[in-house]
């Protein structure tokens, strides 16, 4: 199946260069005197890189078979992280290099989202948040209380956050992954 | 709605500063016709085609205008003068969130003026409409050293290919004037995004339109406000051999990718017998400037 540049929309995947690739954002150029053009930004759904390409209008890409289903996570052997399909029962597994930021997020049991290409998985998007326990960090100051400071914590994942110093070992916190910031205690 | 109302009063202040602009400079307004007997030549413009008098049984094709150009250069060959006009122009198969069908456009004539005093001309108009942000000034080949590295004059039609297919781009197209273009939107424009006002001039030859070729380049300008295209100018042709000999070329060019094809206009053909005077000319589109500028 392919998509002609007058069907392009955000959010859209395509086949580029052969890998699968999602619109990001779709302009319209016409030069006064020349034919319609298509600037397109792509974000390539293995690499995670964003490229730009314009199309003369009327081209056409070949759709990617991709799809964005709801897992749950079961559990890492070390070189693979394993994930099922809570539907279907169905298990996929990737390495770290597919897992990208949801390494520092994922806990066992955790749901979060496995894009699929072709029925493969290509990559993991954690939830926007997640609860994490603080296993590492120096005591707070005492009488700190408004969060004016902040110091480096460790958490059960590995990944390291800022949080206010009345943080402590044991607290469970809200962190945001998307930016990696702490946004409350749990 | 006091936004709605602001808006319109903004763009009431916009034309009446315009007109100041041109009145001040004894430049003046004229109204040509819309409903023309041939269509553009252009071959990526297309004519909207409009039929009358049908229930006098008196059927007649027109036209409409896609820019006031040709009628305007009548008048100036019949010594006119400078001369301004502001209209709207209609265009078939424009589409998307800059283009339609139908815009504003203000076109303006200047005799014995060059291309570099006309886009300082046009400098003046913008300080006078309130706009004093910085102006950039770059030949389209300083263009393409400084922001790709790519010297657009003296690459041809396969070395340009070259460049394309290394930008992993299709490049599938017919005429080399074509794949500068399509080098120039993906490589060039958005660069201009942050550049206030800049003007783009000595276009290459193969992209002269109506301008003054000069060896590898045609006296033609383009003005970008932050990326968007504003504006296109040229240092006029002045003989009807020039005109129909550009006319004939860009007809070729359509039947060749099977566009519709219209007769040439033999009356603005013969008037210009006697000649255009030296003079530049530019047309503006209204709505565009009013919103990049934020007037």
């Amino acid at each position: 199946m392919n998509y002609s540049t007058s069907q392009f929309k955000n959010g859209m995947k395509l086949m580029l260069d052969g890998n699968p690739c999602s619109i990001v954002n779709n302009e319209i150029v016409k030069p006064g005197k020349g034919q319609a053009f298509n600037r397109v930004k792509f974000k390539d759904l293995i690499t995670g890189k964003t490229l730009e390409k314009t199309f003369k209008s009327g081209e056409s890409l070949e759709a990617a078979d991709v799809m964005e289903l709801e897992m749950q996570y079961l559990y890492s052997d070390g070189e693979k992280w394993h994930f099922m399909e809570p539907g279907s029962f169905e298990q996929f597994d990737l390495g770290e290099e597919s897992m990208g930021t949801a390494l520092n997020y994922l806990v066992e049991q955790d749901n979060c989202v496995v894009t699929l290409w072709n029925n493969n998985p290509i990559s993991v998007s954690p939830p926007n948040h997640v609860t994490l326990e603080v296993i590492d960090t120096d005591p707070g100051l005492k009488g700190d209380t408004a969060g004016t400071g902040g110091k480096p914590a460790t958490l059960n994942t590995g990944v390291v956050v800022q949080v206010p110093l009345f943080v402590a070992i044991g607290d469970r916190v809200k962190v945001d992954t998307r930016t990696n910031e702490y946004t409350g205690r749990a | 709605m006091p936004n709605f109302k602001e808006k319109l009063i903004r763009y009431q202040y916009l034309i009446r500063n315009i007109r100041d602009f041109f009145y001040s400079h004894n430049v003046v307004e004229v109204v040509t016709p819309s409903l023309l007997v041939a269509p553009t030549t252009d071959v990526y413009i297309d004519s909207i085609e409009v039929s009358v008098n049908h229930a006098l049984s008196k059927s007649t094709k027109f036209y409409l205008h896609t820019s006031p150009e040709l009628e305007m250069k009548r008048l100036l060959s019949k010594g006119s003068g400078d001369i301004f006009q502001i209209c709207q122009v209609f265009r078939d198969n424009e589409h998307g969130h800059i283009n339609s069908n139908e815009f504003t456009m203000l076109e303006f004539y200047r005799v014995g003026f060059d291309m570099h005093q006309l886009i300082d001309d046009i400098k003046a108009l913008l300080i006078s409409l309130g706009n004093d942000d910085p102006v950039k000034e770059i030949s389209y080949a300083e263009a393409f050293y400084e922001y790709a590295e790519i010297d657009i004059l003296n690459s041809d039609f396969e070395g340009l290919k070259n460049i394309l297919e290394s930008h992993g781009l299709n490049s599938d197209y017919e005429w080399i004037e074509d794949i500068q273009m399509v080098l120039f939107v993906h490589l060039i424009e958005p660069k201009l995004k942050t550049i206030p006002v800049c003007f783009i001039y000595d276009f290459p030859k193969q992209q002269a339109a109506l301008a003054q070729i000069d060896g590898l380049v045609a006296h033609r300008f383009e003005m970008y406000i932050k990326g968007t295209e504003i504006a296109n100018g040229y240092q006029e042709i002045q003989t009807s051999k020039e005109y129909r000999d550009r006319f004939e070329t860009e007809l070729g060019k359509r039947k060749s990718l099977s566009k519709s094809i219209g007769s040439l206009d033999d009356d603005f053909l013969d008037d210009l017998k006697v000649g255009l005077p030296s003079c530049s000319g530019v047309a503006i589109g209204i709505d565009r400037l009013f919103t990049s500028l934020s007037l």
